[in-house]
């Protein structure tokens, strides 16, 4: 693995460099915000790497994504996947390239999506690893580590005034050498001083849970009078699942256009919502926030490992930090080990 | 504010024999952020705080109330809930029984004189990644904030909610009890809103569009308003679907003006769904433009009196028709 050195003035050569090729994503402070956007002018506009993005997963899931058009004589227009430029998104948490990790079994499933596919293949992510854990970071208590290299091609660490660059994929090794001018090999004092950081980090992170067994526990307490306590100041918004990098739930919806035709997207869902499991004859399984919370919990912590192996959660405290009245899923947890 | 008054009433509150349980605030799991308490009879009433940091309106509860299941036999029952008011809550709970929404006789309701709460936002970013709970107290214009034994005096002004400078009814209005001194009613000020109006129309449009592309709908600001209860919402309805699915710029302009003008002659300015925006819209500078109209036009105030005729159930031949004639 190739370690170097990116002098913190060279960033926005770097970066130019890129987005001549590349539809280049990258936090970026809006109105005291950051968003995760496309960058389009990076001479004038810099990422902001000192916040967390409210939300990634739409540079790769888009929110609202149309599938194909029709008209009444059954004329369907869909989409080229060629059309889809190359990605990078650039200045992604540990957590987040985690994330992609998680969602790629989802979409590849038995029957491949082509449009997360699409856009999933042509990114390429360059990481930026968290030195300083923010207040409600917790990756490492689901297998994930604040200056982690799972799913990326680069992996930047922060120096002061240069970063070090880990090169961590045959993509990544490919767009350092079109700017190979850029870079030096880093010294091995460097590489120590990273690594150093890197094991601060890790131990600052303030809010740990022990999850051996949860699964276990969880298959044994559905029916526990814990989740309706949990329940009671859930207002039953979308933040939590729409913030959340591993939430991937979808609804389809069939939409007149213009000149008679209609189109058919696909747009995100949220299991928080009454609607969401609404049936057609009125008749909804999940009526309460109770149901609706022990399934965002459930499906995280059991469902997902039953089906794909691994938590369906990254750690990145976002649905924590955005909940406006504190329901905290560490705290959820916690109320089911203690359930068990 | 007293925090073992509080407890002493609420504690009033729970041993009496109508009162089923109480909605209050305790300390949340980190930092700045306090949590809603629901505690039952014989609860611990210890973990009950108040502070400038309670800067969420508990009423919304109220309304969510029999949605929960197996609470639905209790509520049948003729027992009320208890639950802690401030000023801007007080004006609420008087719409919600101006409305009939929810009746009189349900409410059990602890008034706190309220000196303004804190603005989640400004006190993070000067304290950012604080994981401890922390506890402020309000000291001669200043807040004393203590968390990982460490204290720091900031001026009120710094961190004090913008919402709360232009609070008119810092007492409750309505109550069973009152918790602290009375403070006096204070003028209206809608200079803001004055100043946003005299911006030309392209520049208030472009404004909006800029700030509706945000939205991602998580509903968040109609979840959490006191005074979006309707159990069938227009924004859910499949068939007519009044509104896409799809999130643009166009369908979130749409989600909002459905939002806001429901709002019209009843929003009471607590701030809700400004302060649990994900993507910091504005929301208030919309709701108190209604305001500001209600008011100017009509001379209307909601919220101040729970026997008073809602505003738009009434009219009068002296109302301005300036829009028809």
């Amino acid at each position: 693995m190739d370690v170097l050195i990116l002098q913190k003035d060279s960033i926005k050569d770097f970066l130019s460099s890129l987005s001549t090729d590349y539809l280049l994503w990258a936090p970026i402070e809006k109105d005291g915000d950051t968003l995760f956007q496309p960058l389009l002018d990076c001479n004038n506009n810099s990422p902001d790497l000192a916040h967390q993005a409210i939300i990634i997963k739409h540079s790769i899931f888009p929110q609202t994504e149309p599938l194909y058009s029709y008209d009444q004589n059954d004329q369907i227009q869909a989409p080229d996947a060629q059309d889809i430029k190359q990605n990078i998104l650039f200045g992604v948490r540990p957590c987040d390239a985690r994330s992609f990790s998680l969602l790629d079994p989802v979409f590849k499933g038995d029957v491949p999506d082509p449009y997360y596919l699409a856009r999933r293949n042509k990114a390429l992510l360059i990481g930026m690893a968290c030195t300083k854990p923010f207040a409600n970071c917790f990756c490492t208590s689901v297998g994930g580590n604040p200056c982690g290299q799972e799913g990326l091609d680069l992996l930047c660490t922060d120096l002061g005034d240069r970063y070090l660059v880990a090169v961590l994929s045959e993509k990544g090794k490919e767009i350092i050498n079109k700017t190979s001018s850029l870079f030096i090999a880093a010294p091995a004092e460097e590489i120590k001083q990273g690594a150093e950081l890197a094991q601060n980090a890790e131990r600052s992170m303030k809010r740990r849970i022990d999850l051996a067994g949860v699964t276990d526990t969880l298959g044994r307490i559905f029916e526990n009078p814990v989740w309706k306590k949990m329940a009671l100041k859930c207002i039953g918004c979308g933040i939590c699942t729409y913030t959340c990098p591993t939430c991937y739930c979808f609804d389809m919806q069939d939409e007149p256009m213009a000149k008679k035709r209609g189109r058919r997207v696909r747009v995100w869902d949220s299991c928080m919502y009454k609607e969401y499991t609404l049936h057609a004859s009125g008749h909804n399984p999940r009526p309460t926030r109770v149901e609706r919370l022990k399934n965002r919990i459930y499906h995280k912590f059991k469902f997902n490992v039953d089906t794909f192996g691994t938590f369906g959660c990254v750690g990145c405290g976002r649905c924590i930090t955005l909940c406006p009245v504190n329901e905290d899923i560490i705290e959820n947890l916690l109320a089911v080990k203690g359930a068990a | 504010m007293s925090v073992q008054k509080l407890k002493d009433e609420a504690a009033r509150a729970l041993g009496r024999k109508d009162v089923k349980y109480l909605i209050g605030y305790k300390k949340g799991s980190y930092g700045f952020r306090v949590s809603p308490a629901f505690i039952e009879p014989k609860e611990d009433i210890e973990q009950l705080i108040i502070s400038p940091l309670c800067n969420m309106s508990l009423v919304k509860y109220v309304m969510m109330e029999e949605t929960l299941p197996g609470l639905t036999e209790q509520a049948m029952k003729p027992s009320k809930i208890a639950i802690v008011a401030r000023g801007c809550d007080s004006r609420a709970i008087n719409l919600l029984i101006e409305e009939k929404g929810v009746p009189r006789d349900k409410l059990y309701i602890i008034g706190v004189s309220c000196k303004g709460v804190i603005d989640q936002r400004k006190i993070e970013a000067l304290f950012p990644q604080v994981t401890e709970p922390a506890e402020v107290t309000e000291e001669n214009g200043n807040y004393i904030i203590s968390f990982q034994g460490e204290s720091h005096t900031v001026p009120k002004e710094e961190l004090l909610a913008e919402l709360c400078k232009v609070c008119q009814y810092p007492t409750p209005l309505i109550y069973d009890k009152l918790i602290g001194d009375k403070l006096p009613a204070r003028p209206a000020n809608y200079d803001d809103i004055a100043a946003f109006e005299a911006l030309p129309v392209e520049e208030r449009l472009a404004y909006w569009q800029q700030q509706f592309t945000k939205c991602v709908r998580c509903y968040a600001c109609r979840n959490v308003c006191p005074l979006c209860y309707s159990t069938i919402c227009s924004l859910d309805s499949l068939s007519p679907q009044w509104l896409r699915r799809s999130v643009d710029t166009s369908e979130n302009f749409m989600f909002q003006i459905i939002r806001t003008f429901h709002l019209a002659g009843r929003c009471i300015g607590c701030g809700e769904c400004e302060r649990v925006c994900p993507m910091n819209l504005p929301l208030m500078k919309l709701n108190r433009k209604l305001e500001k109209d209600a008011k100017e036009l009509f001379g209307y105030e909601s919220g101040k009196d729970p026997k008073a005729k809602s505003l738009l159930t009434t009219f009068h031949t002296e109302d301005p028709q300036g829009f028809i004639l």
